[in-house]
């Protein structure tokens, strides 16, 4: 009697430690990804979003396009063109010159993971 | 006296169908949707096809333009008309648009007709 009733306790325990194992594991799995990505945002509302808007999707002036869902690779060209003065624009060049590769490179994959743009035919 | 209040009445009817037809030509120029998208025959080559990359003249990241600004897209092709931006095949592209076309091709791609 005194066995069974033990049974029934530790089960739960060593649940509980299983679920936990298994909870932690993705966490560690997906924290780079996760990081680089809260550097990107930050850098977004920081430095993009007053004008660009918030995640690049509603920018203050029609002049000034929508980032939400653009093609990665095509803006970290953009910003590189801007940064090397291939691309010209009194505000973006002056934004864009501090800015270092990875910082081009956490930006672009933070707005080319926003829903907006489309590849429209 | 009743024939020039008449007169005034045909002079106001002119001012104004005038009025209508500069404010409708006006209108116009700011882009139709229908017009762009028989125009995005020459665009779809490469801006249709998700991810595209230009390989020629250069390796070139295409972007995505489906609910971009329409006065950005207008900007932008000012812009390669002019040379102030450079892209050779989107400058080639941009020399052949007339004002109108720009405007049309923008609202079309900015999505005018979905509102």
């Amino acid at each position: 009697m005194i066995g069974m009733n033990m049974e029934p306790k530790r089960t739960p325990l060593v649940y509980a430690l299983a679920f936990a194992v298994a909870l932690c594991a993705p966490l560690l799995c997906t924290t780079r990804a996760l990081a680089s990505d809260d550097l990107g945002k930050k850098k977004a509302d920081e430095a993009c979003a007053a004008c660009h808007g918030p995640e690049g999707n509603k920018p203050i002036t029609p002049e000034t396009p929508r980032l939400a869902g653009q093609q990665y690779d095509y803006l970290v060209q953009a910003l590189t063109d801007y940064r090397k003065g291939a691309r010209d624009n009194a505000v973006m060049s002056a934004m864009a010159k501090p800015l270092t590769k990875k910082e081009i490179g956490e930006l672009a994959g933070y707005f080319s993971r926003q829903q907006g743009l489309t590849t429209k035919r | 006296m009743h024939s020039n209040h008449m007169k005034k009445r045909y002079g106001l009817l002119a001012i104004s169908a005038a009025m209508a037809f500069f404010l409708s030509a006006s209108a116009w120029a700011e882009g139709d949707p229908a017009r762009g998208r028989a125009r995005a025959q020459m665009c779809a080559g490469c801006h249709g096809i998700a991810d595209y990359r230009t390989a020629y003249p250069e390796v070139y990241p295409v972007p995505r333009i489906g609910g971009q600004q329409a006065a950005y897209i207008v900007k932008t092709l000012q812009d390669y008309k002019t040379g102030a931006r450079k892209h050779p095949t989107m400058r080639g592209i941009a020399a052949t648009l007339t004002d109108q076309d720009m405007a049309d091709l923008a609202s079309y791609y900015a999505g005018n007709a979905r509102k």
